[in-house]
């Protein structure tokens, strides 16, 4: 538990005392004036010290919450990078088969709903155990018998409460799976609106979204029925304690009851245990107001608790061979996927520096896979990678894939995502090298005009040369192109090609997947990939 | 506020559960207020009693009306809470649920243009965590402040029986505070909580943006500055939300305070009166612990308005949206789709896309390709003769009639057309098929998989036809991602059909095997091909290329 939820929960026992002042205070202002028929002028003292305690516990009660929320956003913060960390080591890989948008929402959404636990849950927990207690105390000193009957019906809660719980519980993270898989169901189904409304299949989807929504409201329901009920079973026996406590001082004090020591009942006793009674209850009241706090909170808990288990440890990092420093060698390199079998069979390969090597073989003949490896994106099976003497994930590389990726902002913030330092001239000059200088010139803005989302408003070819200037920009001696030019007219491709042959002049390495003759043509080198095993080409 | 009528009319639809809602709500705080003052007025009138009874005088005290109306608003308030909480939540709910699917048909009214001009991203926040705000509107914003509202009225009315200037007091004291609490408040926060909407929609698609480009960012070794900057804005807006729950904190605070500040002048005043002689002890005591239960209505409002700012500010964007209207007019009394595919653009004209001008005729039944390089604007005369957008000047005719004349779902219907970017759901492989034909049985399935060379790798798949397949269709290659949608379109087996760079990404080999695969899909019907080059397509009859048009 963090500093500031200890912090909270005694601003929230100072809070406690305030009250327990303040209630008896008022008690004896009534039982004064009506009771011992003092003048109010000389109860005028009492006035103030009650208004001055009800001061304390407004100072307490506002300090108690900031502590807490304090602590909540501490907890947030920490557990979102932790989950960026989790993402890095899983790689683009392992992280495919997941929708973007639903990953995202756990990193959004289902760490804010974190927050109702540790800022609230977790301080009134220890609230509802100690300032129970201290009242308990308080009428307990005035009259042990009105003590019991609280003492009895207290631990009746936590075990219904446990109870109702359990269940709440379970339905809980069933709540948080729907309400994932509904945020990428919408995403998916919007996303392709346009394929949609070409299959004439708009109504079915719109149909699949109401029973989503629909879905979601009964799974929603019932979690929170089961809520409720946990604080209707609470309010239920505070009620009921307060009733009794009511009829039982009103009998005392006529003196209807001729055992225990209800004899010594006073006005100032009774109303001040009629008052102590609601504020007993009040802590557990408020525990489980916050109880679907934690519900919610151990549900997403439990959704982002599996992405720790799924780290894979990090297997030891083998020692290149001595004088590897000028190649980038596979050895006996072999991978398989689950559910796809061995993708890479025992490869073999060297490549120098310098050289430009094309890597060809049919459509999943484990061509990406190679990349991925290289890339340090996913570990491979057995056999070692080392990367001028490093292994995969030390040394930067450029890495452009099939689709072009490309943000939401300007050009420049395009081109900088790889290349944070580069200047405008640097930009303009990349640009240059794809065959982009021409339609950079008819940009309002140059370099700060804005690009639509996914590259809209470039055709695919000049979107992706836009990536493939960023490649340009980088300073990573290894670049690994994964089918740069499958999207190209002939035209742009041979811009492309000529770009390619330029950084491969400035010295780096090329290592490209692909099925154009203008591509190999390019290559000093061709080796082919066929069901993962390396053949000469 | 004026942004908020459409929701309220809304509301008004469920007119019948929410007024029961309220009223259950207004039940349990004056149960509430009933308890704690109904006891109160107990316990004083027994001790006073005892006194009585002890200084030898003889008074009548019936402890069972009361004690009986003690029992009863401790059952009351009890049952009326329960009740209320799940009649209100499950009326919010039904109302977010018709909100979403609404909203989405609204949506799949646009047309192609004026989706592009919206992002995925921020749909996804306005489909859910907007119509999500919204919920706020009558559980939080609508309903509590008028059941605090009577509860502060019932309990002033109260007081009024015995003394009328105190209950005028009081009751002007309370309802600046009740303003202050609702008004005050959400003024207070307005810019900070209408700025958190903004800030999670941000934080949302950059989160979204960087796993899309794990793969390029990790490569270059960057993605450790762009983890830092995710995590900076994520702690902004940590801040300005521990800034905001400040406020409410020191709200509820004040409230606390100024609330027992009132009970006590009650108080003070009641037991001045009762020693003069003009009120009794029991109702000195029943009114001033009547005011202290009232706390429960009122603590809650600091916080809800609080995020009044952000109910506006989603009410307000969906507001802009349902705004939007489709630029591809229906025609009121549509034309009969011609049996004969005969098309003609004739004359055509698309501004943004540099065409002026331009002819063109396909003839029912033949193949045409079109020949161009990336960006010159082929996709465009597709996109024309599927109605994704209308021309800016000239027509497309089919047999003699114009586009526009047809129904959009009609012409729809005869057409299959692959886009470039034609992406997968996300969901199994069987899905993406029967978009093109809700009916066809799995051995359909099989035969077009078969077709454009995919049935081997669909089989080898652990789970096969049921194989989910990733977002955009990650999981496969890109050349086996463009198969599959190449053949839902074939699936669909329309009598116009459009395939814009149906090979692309696919090595020479798998071309020519899904070429021949696809012919008997392709026979007898009118396609429209668009390529590089006439090699990266299936054969056609006629080659056009785009030099020659302009």
């Amino acid at each position: 538990m963090q500093p500031w939820l200890y912090a909270a929960v005694a601003a929230g026992v100072v809070e406690g005392l305030a009250l327990l002042v303040q209630m008896g205070l008022l008690a004896w202002l009534i039982h004064s004036a009506l009771v011992l028929a003092r003048p109010m002028a000389e109860l005028l003292p009492l006035l103030l010290a009650l208004l001055a305690a009800a001061g304390v516990r407004a100072v307490a009660q506002y300090a108690r919450d900031s502590l807490a929320q304090l602590a909540g956003s501490r907890v947030r913060q920490r557990v979102r990078r932790q989950l960026l960390g989790y993402w890095e080591r899983q790689g683009p890989v392992r992280l495919a088969g997941h929708s973007s948008a639903s990953l995202a929402n756990q990193w959004v959404e289902q760490v804010e709903a974190l927050d109702g636990y540790f800022a609230r849950y977790l301080p009134q927990q220890w609230l509802a155990l100690l300032v129970p207690v201290l009242f308990l105390l308080a009428v307990f000193w005035l009259d042990w018998l009105a003590a019991l009957f609280l003492l009895i019906s207290a631990p009746l809660i936590p075990l219904f409460m446990a109870l109702i719980g359990m269940r709440a519980e379970r339905i809980s993270q069933q709540h948080v799976l729907e309400a994932g898989r509904l945020a990428g169901h919408f995403l998916d189904r919007v996303r392709h609106l346009t394929t949609l409304q070409l299959f004439g299949q708009v109504p079915a989807a719109i149909d699949s979204v109401a029973q989503a929504a629909e879905r979601y409201r009964v799974v929603n329901m019932r979690t929170l029925r089961i809520a409720f009920l946990s604080s209707a079973v609470l309010e239920f026996f505070a009620s009921v304690a307060i009733a009794v406590v009511a009829m039982y001082i009103g009998f005392g004090l006529l003196g209807y009851i001729s055992y225990g020591p209800s004899a010594e009942l006073t006005l100032f006793s009774g109303l001040f245990i009629l008052l102590l009674a609601p504020e007993f209850f009040q802590p557990l009241r408020s525990l489980a107001q916050h109880y679907h706090d934690r519900a919610a909170a151990l549900g997403a808990a439990a959704v982002l608790s599996r992405c720790g288990e799924l780290v894979p440890a990090a297997g030891p990092v083998a020692t290149p061979p001595s004088g590897a420093a000028e190649v980038v060698s596979l050895h006996g390199v072999s991978l398989g996927y689950p559910g796809r079998g061995r993708v890479l069979h025992e490869v073999q390969l060297q490549v120098r520096r310098g050289e430009v090597l094309a890597l060809i073989g049919a459509s999943g003949s484990g061509k990406s896979s190679l990349l991925h490896c290289l890339a340090g994106f996913i570990d491979v099976d057995a056999g070692q990678i080392s990367l001028f003497g490093q292994p995969p994930g030390a040394l930067p590389v450029a890495w452009l894939g099939q689709r072009p990726f490309l943000i939401q902002g300007s050009w420049a913030d395009n081109l900088r995502l790889t290349a944070p330092q580069a200047d405008a001239t640097a930009m303009r000059a990349a640009l240059q090298q794809v065959g982009l200088g021409e339609l950079l010139a008819q940009q309002s803005q140059g370099l700060d005009t804005p690009l639509g989302e996914g590259g809209r408003g470039l055709s695919g070819g000049q979107a992706q040369r836009l990536a493939l200037a960023r490649v340009w920009l980088s300073e990573a001696p290894l670049v690994l192109l994964d089918e740069p030019t499958a999207s190209l007219d002939p035209d742009s491709e041979a811009e492309v090609v000529a770009a390619l042959a330029r950084l491969a002049a400035s010295g780096r390495t090329l290592i490209m997947a692909t099925h154009q003759p203008a591509l190999m043509a390019l290559a000093g080198r061709r080796v082919a990939l066929h069901n993962g095993r390396l053949v000469d080409a | 506020m004026r942004e908020l009528l459409p929701w309220l009319k809304l509301l008004d639809e469920q007119r019948r559960r929410l007024l029961l809602g309220a009223l259950l709500m207004a039940f349990t705080l004056l149960s509430a207020v009933g308890l704690l003052g109904l006891s109160g007025w107990f316990i004083t009138a027994t001790g006073l009693t005892a006194l009585a009874w002890a200084a030898g005088q003889r008074v009548m005290f019936d402890v069972y009306v009361p004690g009986g109306g003690i029992r009863f608003f401790a059952l009351s308030r009890t049952l009326s809470r329960y009740a209320e909480r799940v009649v209100n939540h499950d009326t919010v709910l039904r109302l977010l649920a018709t909100l979403r699917s609404r909203h989405f048909a609204g949506l799949a009214r646009l047309d192609a243009a004026t989706l592009g001009r919206l992002r995925a991203a921020q749909w996804l926040n306005r489909l859910t965590a907007d119509i999500d705000t919204l919920d706020s509107l009558y559980l939080r914003l609508l309903a509590p402040p008028v059941v605090a509202l009577a509860g502060v009225l019932v309990v002033c009315a109260l007081v009024g029986i015995f003394h009328l200037p105190l209950a005028a007091a009081l009751a002007a004291a309370l309802l600046v505070l009740l303003a202050g609490l609702t008004w005050g408040m959400g003024r207070w926060c307005q810019r900070l909580s209408a700025g958190q909407v903004g800030q999670l929609d941000e934080l949302r698609l950059r989160s979204i943006e960087q796993l899309q480009g794990l793969a390029e960012l990790r490569a270059a070794g960057t993605l450790g500055g762009h983890q830092q900057r995710l995590l900076a804005s994520s702690e902004q807006m940590l801040d300005e939300q521990l800034t905001l729950q400040r406020r409410v904190a020191l709200a509820q605070a004040l409230t606390g305070l100024l609330l027992m500040a009132s009970v006590l002048a009650a108080l003070w005043m009641a037991l001045q009166w009762q020693q003069a002689g003009l009120l009794s002890g029991p109702v000195a005591v029943m009114l001033a612990l009547a005011l202290l239960a009232l706390g429960e209505g009122l603590t809650v409002l600091p916080a809800a308005f609080a995020r009044f700012g952000a109910t506006l500010a989603a009410a307000r964007r969906l507001n802009e949206q349902v705004a939007l209207g489709s630029r591809l007019a229906e025609p009121a009394r549509p034309r009969d789709v011609p049996d004969r595919l005969d098309i003609h653009w004739q004359q055509v004209s698309v501004r943004h896309a540099g065409i002026a001008g331009l002819d063109l005729q396909l003839e029912a039944g033949t193949r045409l390709a079109l020949i161009g390089r990336s960006g010159c604007g082929k996709s465009t005369l597709a996109a024309l003769l599927a109605r994704q957008l209308d021309p800016d000047a000239g027509e497309v005719r089919v047999a003699g009639v114009t586009l526009t004349e047809l129904a959009l779902a009609d012409w729809h219907a005869r057409i299959a057309y692959l886009t470039q970017q034609a992406a997968l759901l996300h969901d199994s492989v069987a899905a993406n098929l029967l978009l093109g034909k809700a009916d066809a049985s799995d051995a359909e399935l099989w035969q077009v998989l078969e077709a454009v060379g995919l049935a081997d790798l669909v089989e080898s798949l652990p789970r096969g036809l049921d194989h989910w397949v990733g977002e955009s269709g990650r999981q496969l290659s890109g050349g086996e991602g463009r198969r599959l949608a190449l053949a839902r379109v074939l699936l669909k087996g329309a009598p116009l059909v459009i395939l814009d760079e149906p090979f692309s990404g696919l090595d020479q080999a798998t071309r020519e095997r899904v070429r021949q695969g696809i012919e008997p899909y392709l026979r007898g019907r009118t396609v429209l091909l668009l390529g590089h080059a006439p090699l990266l397509l299936p054969a056609a009859d006629r080659v056009v290329y785009w030099r020659q048009l302009q």
